[in-house]
């Protein structure tokens, strides 16, 4: 082996070694680029060889940093979603509590003048104003819900691009390291990237193949990704309620089946999944179940009055009705329809009923508050009566076992919600003794303080509880969020010290090489030196 | 440990975006003046708020209810003033009209001028508040309570309903009094009245009755008195019991009460002595039975007598209106001092609601202003801190 040889190795390795420094310093700031070292070997027959650029990258801290992005941006986005509520019912003086006393407020000057018409027009005025306020925090809430089925069906494309984008790379990864025999560094770095990037999305379990393929599973092994093959997610309407949108996948016989909402907890998917089932329903629900217990208590007892007019009082205030869902699923055709019945019998929890025996007309109920389920059967109406609702099946000839339904008493009821009072002679302030009888208006009065929502809380109290819920949710979320985004940080760090490139080092690797290079050279030089000393001898 | 170029940028941005937002919310938390911004800052104390808050209102609320029970109490109070000048100005003229020596064009123009008071107390009867509803109609307050019937006398078409109000949590207060508890009515404590019967013919006259023993076993009960006179012997059985002899000027007594008795009763001559609240307590029919005496010449013994008798019981009928009127006025001048008296309470509640919910949203600015120096000199500390980092690196030594 010559010594030009072995200065041209070392030229060779030095100017490999420049590049791989060089690609460091550029790719500093590149997102999931991880850092390179050139590793060197003696060569067997005298000088250096590169035997290889080896990418510093560790799967388990990757892992372990896929999995903390999962929880952070799924914390992320609920903070986002439910900052919106926390905001919505933020001002004390904005809120529906000021709204609720102004009407009773109203109310009490119809105790103090009953049938002086500035007073009467008053109580219109507020009611009027109270029913515009809560259909429009109704209006908010339900385009909260819209937004979610919009942000779930963005989420999906991207996942099922980045999955596709995955099993392209999977094969390119194994066509180039068929061809060269080494893994291509840049192609491992993006793939591992779009993991990354994948998890920001929804949580994933990754395994590595024998040969280096990713697969990827979520929400309980559903695959993703598969070597070379990605299985798209498709956004469905849920079976039990319509106006929700789930996530399905196709089955081997080519039909959608509904992935549980529960199986995702991660990601900004899981994040707009758990805000969704956790605080959006709930907060729908106990506004509709405020609005719906202050509704039937006012008509209850507007309708026991007299009016100016000598005439029984009427309903005051409009309401929605409760909705019922029949599963698509559902083989039989039989319809429940739902009514209220008693305003404080209502829970404010959403139900599941399933058709437990067709024949003598049971339902098994499931109340969504964590209790436990009970059985009613039908009654000699075909009625169902629970808590508080009344819920009667068209035809029980038609109604088929396992056949299931979902009731939401209180969720869109504010929708609803309406003064239905527009002439001041109509408010029945009195109970038939004359245009001075404040009798009904006291009663009414009566009912600010009256525990009317559950028959446990008065109507302030009921949205004091709210407000409490909405921030102890919020609250707790930022603690996560704060607690995750150390955590994650603290992750990053140690891959970032792994896999990251320092600009200090690199420098130093680039003064290195560059004194390698030229020492290298110098071999070269030096070898012709002698080369021409040798040549000289004969001269 | 390596820490990598990347890492050593992004904590400082991390750190400074942390600074900068505790920053801006101190600072918002100061330009607002509230400590609780959204109920995540506090749930607890949001909740609280909350039921303070509407304390707070409803005990406003109880105060406009007692704003509008004062001005109707004070309204009645006003008129039912001026109707006891009235009263004091009809019991003068009963005096006078007593006046045996005066004769019936007198009398008639007593008359004329009780007329005169009358229309006015049944004016101030049928008074209404500003906005045109009755005072004294109970809950029958868009019509004149008190109107004339097809025979002329004064009726009562208001109801006995009083309106209520709500003026604390656990008080609802009258704030108006019907018209028959205020003119229809007396107090149920008011004495005895004797009357004659309209029909009785004889001269006699009588005094009282007087109540001399309130412990009588008989006290309480209502009294029948007729005279028979049979030949030359006047006796008097009450309630139907045994003829006593009667002598003019002997106390006769009966039931814890005594009456004296003049002049020559007729045979068949009664008359009635019942508690004051069994007997006429209309104080307008008071007014017209008196008119329409005096109105009515008195020639005859039997006449004078029956004036006289008249008078002696309008007398006391007058006296147990005027009573009646003066407790009600005393009842509302109370209600008029509970109202007072829970302004001040509620006063002081509402002041300590204000600063229960000032302690539980409000911002402590001293407390806040030497946090937002602190939040300051962090963010600065953060940003400093960045510079000297990004100033130590090795290529600006190459």
């Amino acid at each position: 082996m010559s010594i030009f040889s072995i200065g041209v190795s070392g030229l060779h390795t030095a100017q490999i070694a420049l590049n791989t420094t060089s690609n460091n310093i550029t790719n500093v700031y590149t997102q999931g680029y991880n850092r390179e070292l050139t590793l060197l070997e003696e060569s067997g027959i005298g000088g250096v060889n590169v035997s290889g650029v080896q990418r510093q990258f560790d799967y388990f801290i990757a892992s372990q940093l896929n999995s903390a992005t999962s929880a952070l941006t799924g914390l992320q986005n609920y903070q986002t979603q439910i900052s919106q509520i926390n905001n919505l019912v933020a001002d004390s003086d904005a809120g529906l509590a000021p709204l609720m006393q102004d009407f009773f407020s109203a109310i009490q000057d119809l105790v103090s003048a009953p049938s002086d018409p500035a007073a009467r027009q008053e109580v219109i005025g507020t009611a009027d104003t109270l029913s515009s306020q809560l259909r429009s925090v109704d209006n908010y809430l339900q385009d909260m819900q819209r937004n979610v089925n919009i942000q779930i069906g963005d989420e999906i494309t991207q996942i099922n691009d980045t999955a596709a984008l995955i099993a392209k790379l999977n094969r390119d990864i194994a066509l180039a390291t068929a061809k060269t025999g080494v893994p291509p560094n840049s192609l491992l770095n993006q793939r591992d990237q779009l993991v990354n990037s994948l998890s920001e999305r929804v949580e994933v379990r990754l395994t590595i193949q024998d040969g280096g393929s990713y697969n990827i599973a979520i929400a309980n092994g559903q695959p993703l990704v598969s070597g070379t093959e990605s299985f798209a997610l498709e956004t469905i309407a849920s079976a039990g309620d319509p106006n929700r949108i789930v996530l399905g996948y196709r089955d081997s016989a080519g039909n959608i089946q509904e992935l549980p909402e529960s199986l995702f907890d991660g990601g900004s998917l899981g994040g707009l999944f758990s805000f969704r089932a956790e605080t959006l329903d709930k907060v729908q629900n106990q506004v509709g179940h405020i609005t719906v217990s202050l509704a039937m208590a006012v008509n209850e007892q507007h309708e026991m009055g007299v009016d100016l007019n000598g005439d029984l009082g009427e309903a005051f205030f409009s309401i929605g009705s409760p909705t019922v869902f029949a599963n698509t699923k559902n083989t039989g055709t039989a319809v429940l329809s739902a009514a209220f019945t008693d305003a404080a019998g209502l829970t404010g929890s959403d139900y599941d009923l399933k058709v437990s025996d067709a024949a003598s007309g049971e339902f098994t109920i499931t109340r969504r508050d964590g209790s436990a389920p009970f059985t009613l059967t039908l009654d000699a109406a075909n009625q169902l009566v629970f808590d508080g609702l009344t819920l009667t099946l068209d035809d029980p000839l038609v109604l088929v076992d396992g056949d299931r339904y979902q009731l939401q008493p209180t969720r869109r009821v504010a929708a609803g919600f309406d003064n239905l009072i527009g002439d001041t002679a109509r408010i029945a302030a009195g109970s038939g003794a004359g245009s001075g009888d404040n009798r009904n208006a006291l009663a009414l009065q009566d009912l600010q303080s009256a525990s009317l929502v559950g028959g446990r809380a008065s109507l302030n109290q009921a949205y004091a509880s709210l407000v409490g819920f909405v921030g102890n949710q919020t609250n707790i979320v930022q603690v996560n969020l704060t607690a995750q985004e150390g955590l994650t940080q603290q992750i990053r760090t140690m891959q970032q010290s792994e896999s990251g490139v320092n600009l200090d080092e690199e420098a130093t690797n680039l003064i290195r090489y560059q004194q390698y290079y030229q020492a290298s050279a110098k071999i070269i030089e030096v070898g012709g030196t002698l080369l021409d000393t040798i040549l000289g001898l004969r001269s | 440990m390596r820490i990598s170029t990347l890492t050593m940028y992004n904590q400082s941005v991390t750190s400074i975006n942390r600074q900068q937002g505790d920053f801006l919310k101190i600072g918002q938390q100061i330009a607002t003046g509230r400590r609780l911004l959204t109920p995540a800052d506090d749930p607890q104390a949001a909740t609280k708020a909350l039921g303070v808050a509407q304390s707070k209102a409803v005990a406003e609320q109880y105060g406009d209810a007692r704003v509008g029970a004062r001005s109707a109490l004070t309204q009645q109070e006003s008129v039912l003033n001026s109707i006891s000048d009235a009263l004091v100005r009809t019991k003068s003229l009963m005096v006078q009209a007593a006046n045996a020596t005066l004769s019936d064009a007198d009398r008639a123009s007593i008359a004329s001028e009780m007329r005169g008071v009358m229309e006015m107390v049944l004016g101030q009867a049928n008074a209404t508040d500003g906005n045109g509803h009755y005072l004294f109609g109970g809950y029958r307050d868009n019509s004149p309570p008190f109107v004339r019937d097809v025979s002329g006398s004064v009726v009562y078409v208001g109801d006995s309903n009083d309106r209520q109000v709500r003026i604390d949590a656990s008080r609802l207060m009258e704030a108006a009094d019907s018209g028959d508890g205020v003119f229809l009515a007396i107090q149920s404590g008011a004495g005895y009245v004797a009357e004659a019967d309209a029909a009785n013919s004889g001269s006699a006259t009588f005094v009282g009755p007087r109540v001399v023993d309130s412990s009588d076993p008989g006290f309480g009960a209502a009294y029948d008195i007729s005279f028979s006179v049979v030949g030359t012997d006047t006796s008097y059985s009450i309630n139907g019991g045994p003829p006593v002899t009667y002598q003019p000027g002997v106390a006769v007594t009966f039931g814890g009460l005594s009456m004296t008795f003049e002049g020559v009763p007729a045979d068949g001559d009664s008359l009635t002595v019942d508690k004051a609240s069994q007997m006429n307590t209309n104080l307008f029919a008071t007014f017209e039975k008196v008119i329409a005496t005096l109105e009515t010449p008195a020639q005859t013994d039997a006449q004078k007598a029956s004036l006289a008798n008249t008078i002696s019981t309008s007398m006391r009928e007058f006296d147990n209106s005027f009573d009646n009127i003066l407790t009600v006025r005393a009842s509302s001048g109370a209600r008029l001092n509970e109202l007072d008296a829970l302004d001040l309470v509620e006063e002081n509640r509402i002041l300590n609601y204000q600063q229960t919910l000032s302690e539980l949203v409000d911002l402590d600015y001293v407390e806040a202003i030497s946090d937002y120096t602190l939040r300051q000199v962090g963010l600065q500390a953060a940003q400093k801190t960045f510079v000297d980092i990004n100033k130590l690196s090795l290529f600006n030594l190459l």
